[in-house]
């Protein structure tokens, strides 16, 4: 079996993202974390993630900077953007820098998870 | 023979005599005559002689006949002349002027009655303009003189106080104004003490109606007061809405605040380990939980506070406190999460700091604001400094909060204390993040008296500073 997927998780919202957090590892998955765009994008550099979740609303650097960022050196990292908000601006501005699915906070866990596999299907296909 | 002729000689000669005096008489009299018709004709174009002149003139005649026989009745005669010819002369010169002066004023008079009539259309036609307005605004407008008697009433007004302009003209505005009609006159409108509210029952359909009158003074030129003028709105359907809208808001913060209410305690039965034991997972997510819990009803609250402030009536419960215990008591709230983000917190209170009179809740309310915002904006293993001083000058003690993350910009510095306001990065994701904790505690610091200000600090962060009054 080859190694467990890699989940990077960037939300600047600790509360938010440990509970996931645990919740994907308990599903086979390897996550990790950054509470910032800045600590994201080095994660992403370092380690290579199969696919990224990625928060809007963050200070200082919100989430479409850091995919436009990350987008500079990485082309074909699925993206799933986390957003709060049912009529977030931003996720249509995010959408440029292509992204594979919207993730709402408010829903249920499991929901999460339909995402993340047909994302990682599609980018398998493409690859 | 002889007699007869002596006779006719003597006829004769005293015939010659008679005519020759008669002759000298008529002489005499065509010469007065012709002096009279020279002394008009001299009158007529002559000048009126000077003081000197006349002298001279009057001496002139005088010694002409001084050597005459008889010399009184001439000189009298003489003088008299004289001077009735320069009075002639006097009384022609006066009534010349008198009637030139008379047609000249005639003109103006003339002129200046054209004038004024023109003025009177123009300003009949303005007033009657004015009164078209009056007469047409949806207000009311009632104007009183200096002791209260109504000499204006427009009929927007007549409607609004159910009563006839014919009724109160002339007389004092409450006068007529029953007490079934009054329920209360004169509520003071805190937010503006020119304006009142007064609640009337309409006579005829007996409904409540609540107008406010706004009212200004008429003062004439010299500064005197003359009257009053209210403009009197119908604010009933206003004032309906804004009940409508505070129990919504009461109701519906009760609402939300029943459910966490229940959260709440769950969480703290568990955490407390009374419904059996805890793995420390559990316990790290159940604190987590709680305090989320926590951070929601902040944010209700702040909400609830808003719309108090929105009414004007968020109100001070001040009471003598220390103001380092209350620095205290929100750096120990807070001390969970500042722990997680490994931040260095120092404090920096002066020395000798009198107990002063404040609500100390609110106060809280402030700090938890501010610290709260320096915590989320300074990244790991920042630094945030608190200090108390005491400013003896001004007499009032200064908290300020100094943290190392993220600046503001300057042209924000002020625009962030604004209600919904969002300055870039930081107010926008503050703690509770909707923007409205810097309003709130401008608010609470300036309902104490004091002032609240950003800079950006050296550490290339922000310090937010606030003052309280000692003496409140």
């Amino acid at each position: 079996m080859d190694k467990n997927i890699k989940i990077l998780l960037i939300d600047d919202e600790i509360d938010f993202v440990e509970p996931v957090q645990m919740w994907l590892k308990a599903k086979n998955y390897d996550v990790i974390s950054a509470t910032s765009g800045e600590k994201g994008i080095e994660l992403v550099k370092g380690e290579n993630p199969n696919i990224i979740l990625l928060d809007l609303r963050m200070p200082v650097m919100d989430g479409v900077e850091t995919l436009k960022r990350i987008r500079e050196f990485n082309k074909d990292v699925p993206v799933i953007v986390i957003s709060a908000y049912v009529n977030d601006p931003r996720a249509g501005e995010v959408t440029k820098y292509g992204v594979s699915g919207v993730f709402y906070k408010d829903k249920k866990f499991e929901d999460v998870l339909p995402l993340l596999e047909s994302a990682l299907r599609t980018h398998k296909k493409l690859k | 023979m002889e007699a007869s002729i002596i006779v006719i000689y003597i006829l004769t000669g005293a015939v010659s005599i008679l005519i020759a005096l008669l002759l000298v008489h008529l002489a005499r009299l065509s010469a007065q005559a012709k002096v009279k018709a020279a002394r008009l004709e001299r009158g007529k174009g002559g000048k009126i002689l000077s003081d000197e002149n006349l002298k001279k003139a009057i001496l002139e005649e005088v010694k002409a006949l001084e050597h005459t026989k008889r010399r009184p009745e001439e000189i009298t005669e003489k003088v008299s002349e004289i001077f009735g010819r320069e009075l002639e002369k006097k009384i022609d010169v006066n009534a010349r002027e008198i009637a030139g002066k008379y047609e000249t004023i005639v003109k103006e008079k003339t002129q200046n009655e054209e004038i004024a009539w023109k003025k009177y259309k123009r300003v009949l036609a303005n007033k009657k303009e004015t009164e078209a307005v009056i007469r047409s605004i949806a207000e009311g407008l009632v104007v009183i003189d200096a002791k209260g008697k109504v000499i204006m009433m427009n009929p927007a007004a007549e409607k609004l106080l159910g009563s006839k302009k014919k009724d109160k003209i002339g007389k004092p505005i409450l006068e007529n104004m029953k007490k079934e009609q009054l329920i209360s006159l004169v509520k003071e409108d805190p937010n503006n003490a020119e304006d009142k509210e007064i609640e009337l029952v309409s006579k005829e359909d007996d409904t409540k109606k609540i107008l406010r009158s706004s009212s200004a003074v008429v003062e004439n030129e010299s500064g005197q007061t003359v009257g009053m003028v209210s403009v009197l709105t119908d604010i009933t359907k206003q004032k309906e809405l804004d009940e409508l809208k505070s129990s919504f808001v009461s109701n519906i913060t009760h609402e939300l605040r029943t459910p966490l209410v229940a959260i709440q305690k769950s969480i703290t039965l568990i955490l407390s380990k009374n419904a059996g034991r805890l793995t420390d997972t559990q316990e790290h997510f159940l604190s987590a939980a709680d305090r989320n819990v926590k951070r929601l009803s902040i944010l209700i609250d702040d909400l609830l506070d808003l719309s108090k402030m929105e009414a004007g009536r968020l109100k001070l419960k001040c009471e003598t406190a220390r103001i380092e215990k209350v620095v205290e008591e929100v750096l120990e709230n807070l001390s969970t999460w500042i722990k997680t983000k490994s931040i260095g917190m120092v404090k920096d209170t002066e020395k000798g700091i009198p107990d002063i009179s404040m609500d100390p809740d609110r106060i809280i309310q402030v700090l938890n604001n501010l610290i709260g915002n320096a915590i989320k904006f300074t990244p790991e293993n920042g630094t945030i400094k608190v200090g108390v001083s005491l400013r003896r000058e001004k007499k009032e003690i200064c908290v300020s909060v100094s943290d190392n993350g993220i600046g503001i910009a300057k042209e924000d510095l002020d625009k962030i204390f604004n209600r919904f306001y969002q300055a870039g990065e930081r107010t926008l994701t503050d703690i509770s993040g909707t923007g409205i904790g810097l309003a709130i505690s401008k608010e609470i610091v300036e309902l104490h008296g004091g002032r609240i200000w950003a800079d950006s600090s050296e550490q290339g962060g922000a310090t937010f500073s606030f003052t309280i009054p000692l003496n409140t």
